[in-house]
């Protein structure tokens, strides 16, 4: 177990230093920084000159990419071109609030999707499956945005109970979450279900049945337990893609989250934060992946952490 | 062995109903079990064995749609029961082993877990104790370090440790009957004689009865008191062992008899029974056996009876249907 994790760590070394490759040198073909930070205005060519020195763009490619990967060693990603302020400094304070949404869309998904996808299966063909399967289109269809400003409509604006926007408090978590795991929950519920389904048909189910214990018993500690596995992987990727990917929730909302922080970053070409966004996130990524591939054996004894390969 | 019957299936019909129309699987199904006995239920796949089984715990799958006619456990009339009286029964008096022991276990506990949860659910008794009877019976079971094996995962053990493992499940209750569906059909040759000894072996010291299901008349022969031969949801032939294998009388069963490789007679061709077993609800009047037997005539359009033949046995056949009365 300890050489396994020890052996994904240096994967995940790798893993971020491909990404530290091309997220530095991408974004260095999207156009002239100084350009941008003048804005409207016409800059002659020794200012644009003398900001670039500053700004250490002058240097040759390869030594402002050693220099990056020499400070990303010590988790610093130098200033922020606009404010001046440490990039690290500035992923970490957004950090809790996109952790707080991600975990809080998940929460919510799983409140609605276990059981919904739990008595869809049970109750297959029946009315409560009908229902239980529009409920999961309907979340996979709808565009969350619209979803978002519609919760704010009625909960916000119409009756007033929780704020629209804004990152204050456990009132204000509650409507981008339930936004995000509304969305979730229609996919979560559909793959609980299916998965279920499979389980339930399993003949160590007869089995339990025949010891005579209660039926519910028998549907979560016999079959939900078995049908957990597919499930804890979607939900390990979903957090890594929630994580950097609820941008648009962030924004509708107004939450302080890291997607935001590397939107507004791209736009102003403001390299260190982009760079030191985009390797957090990764970073992230790869951490959540690794701690689901080690949950995995102790969901199923069949999986030994260490024989999995990695 | 005690000739009082313990179990009593009378008359027993479970099928499913498509639209207006019923479609018996198992169609007037009707045997005793006595005391200490093992009896065996012998068919081929689909003609019902199974369904029958399964209504006798009443864990009849989903999509079936109805279940008519007696069964009485002693006094218990097991037909009206409600799910919590089932409940009461199932692992406690009767218990079941299935076909796949590779698949039978829960494959994310350990065994003790899976014991423990079958004694607790009926008896009020500590974990340790639980634990204790379970050290107890998978010894009985002949497990080798059974210590080790209370906190193994199912895949961690062969097929036949499974097997093993679920009959110490089955019987860690004391029940008076086990149901064994194929118990050794997954497994190999070597492995099922020692199940099948092991089953022998315990019921005489449990003192229970076994209903055993199988397509496989060597395993019947090894350990069964009686047969009763199912043909499309129907018992065709009801007789001891001895008799089924020395008087076959079923055209069915003679069939099915010489279909059986010999170590006395040397075949070229092992000899089988032409056509295939009816699908449930294609035959609604006469023999169910017609169309494929060799001595089919006109009374073979009409239903026929059980009738008792001088040697004991009971046939469902117009062949000897005038025996009653010579």
């Amino acid at each position: 177990m300890f050489a396994y994790i020890l052996r994904r760590l240096l994967h995940m070394i790798f893993v971020i230093f491909f990404i530290s490759l091309l997220v530095f040198f991408s974004i260095r073909l999207t156009g002239d920084p100084a350009a941008v930070m003048f804005g409207a205005g016409e800059p002659t060519a020794e200012a644009i000159e003398a900001l670039n020195e500053r700004l250490g763009l002058n240097e040759p490619l390869y030594v402002q990419y050693g220099l990056f990967l020499k400070g990303m060693l010590m988790f610093d990603f130098g200033e922020s071109f606009r404010s001046g302020a440490s990039v690290a400094t500035m992923i970490f304070e957004r950090a809790g609030a996109t952790l707080a949404l991600a975990l809080g869309g998940l929460v919510v998904a799983m409140l609605i999707a276990f059981p919904v996808g739990i008595l869809s299966a049970v109750y297959r063909g029946k009315f409560i499956d009908f229902f239980g399967r529009i409920f999961s289109l309907i979340g996979i269809s709808f565009p969350n945005f619209w979803l978002g400003i519609m919760l704010i409509l009625i909960f916000s604006v119409t009756l007033g109970w929780l704020p629209a926007s804004g990152y204050d408090g456990f009132s204000s978590l509650i409507l981008p979450s339930v936004t995000l795991g509304l969305i979730l929950s229609g996919i979560l519920a559909r793959l609980i279900r299916s998965s279920m389904l499979e389980v339930l048909n399993q003949q160590y189910i007869s089995t339990a049945r025949s010891k005579g214990i209660k039926e519910w018993k028998v549907v979560i500690k016999h079959a939900f337990r078995n049908a957990l596995l597919p499930t804890v992987t979607f939900l390990g990727l979903q957090l890594g893609a929630l994580l950097g990917g609820t941008v648009i929730i962030e924004q509708v909302f107004a939450w302080p989250g890291i997607g935001r922080l590397i939107v507004d970053a791209i736009n102003q070409r403001d390299y260190p934060v982009i760079q030191g966004g985009v390797i957090f996130l990764a970073m992230i990524m790869v951490l959540v992946n690794l701690l689901v591939d080690i949950s995995y054996s102790f969901i199923d004894p069949r999986i030994k952490a260490g024989k999995a390969g990695g | 062995m005690s000739e009082q019957a313990i179990l009593q299936v009378d008359e027993l019909k479970v099928g499913v109903i498509d639209g207006k129309k019923k479609t018996p699987i198992v169609n007037g199904v009707s045997f005793d079990l006595k005391e200490g006995e093992t009896l065996g239920i012998v068919g081929e796949s689909g003609c019902g064995k199974s369904m029958t089984s399964l209504s006798l715990m009443g864990l009849l799958p989903k999509g079936i749609d109805y279940l008519d006619g007696h069964i009485h456990l002693g006094e218990l009339n097991l037909e009206s029961f409600s799910k919590r009286n089932w409940r009461d029964i199932r692992g406690k008096k009767m218990s079941m082993i299935f076909q796949e022991p590779m698949s039978s276990l829960n494959p994310v506990y350990p065994i003790r877990k899976q014991v423990r949860e079958m004694i607790l659910s009926h008896e009020k008794v500590s974990q340790k104790e639980a634990d204790a009877r379970t050290l107890e019976m998978l010894k009985l079971v002949g497990i080798p370090r059974p210590d080790e094996v209370m906190d193994n995962y199912p895949h961690q053990l062969s097929g036949g440790m499974r097997q093993r493992v679920m009959i110490a499940l089955a019987l860690v209750n004391d029940p008076q009957i086990l149901i064994a569906d194929e118990p050794t059909t997954a497994l190999d040759v070597t492995i099922q004689a020692q199940i099948l000894e092991l089953m022998q072996s315990l019921q005489k010291r449990l003192q229970m009865s076994i209903i055993l299901i199988t397509h496989d008349l060597g395993v019947v022969a090894e350990i069964c008191d009686r047969v009763v031969v199912m043909y499309a949801g129907e018992i065709i032939e009801e007789a001891t062992t001895k008799m089924l294998f020395d008087e076959p009388l079923h055209p069915y069963t003679k069939g099915l008899l010489s279909s059986l490789p010999s170590i006395h007679e040397e075949k070229e061709y092992l000899s089988s029974i032409p056509g295939t077993v009816p699908p449930p609800g294609s035959i609604v009047q006469g023999c169910r056996f017609k169309e494929r037997c060799p001595f089919a005539h006109d009374r073979c359009s009409k239903d026929p009876e059980m009738f008792a033949h001088l040697n004991g046995s009971k046939v469902r056949c117009w062949l000897y249907g005038e025996e009653e009365t010579s």
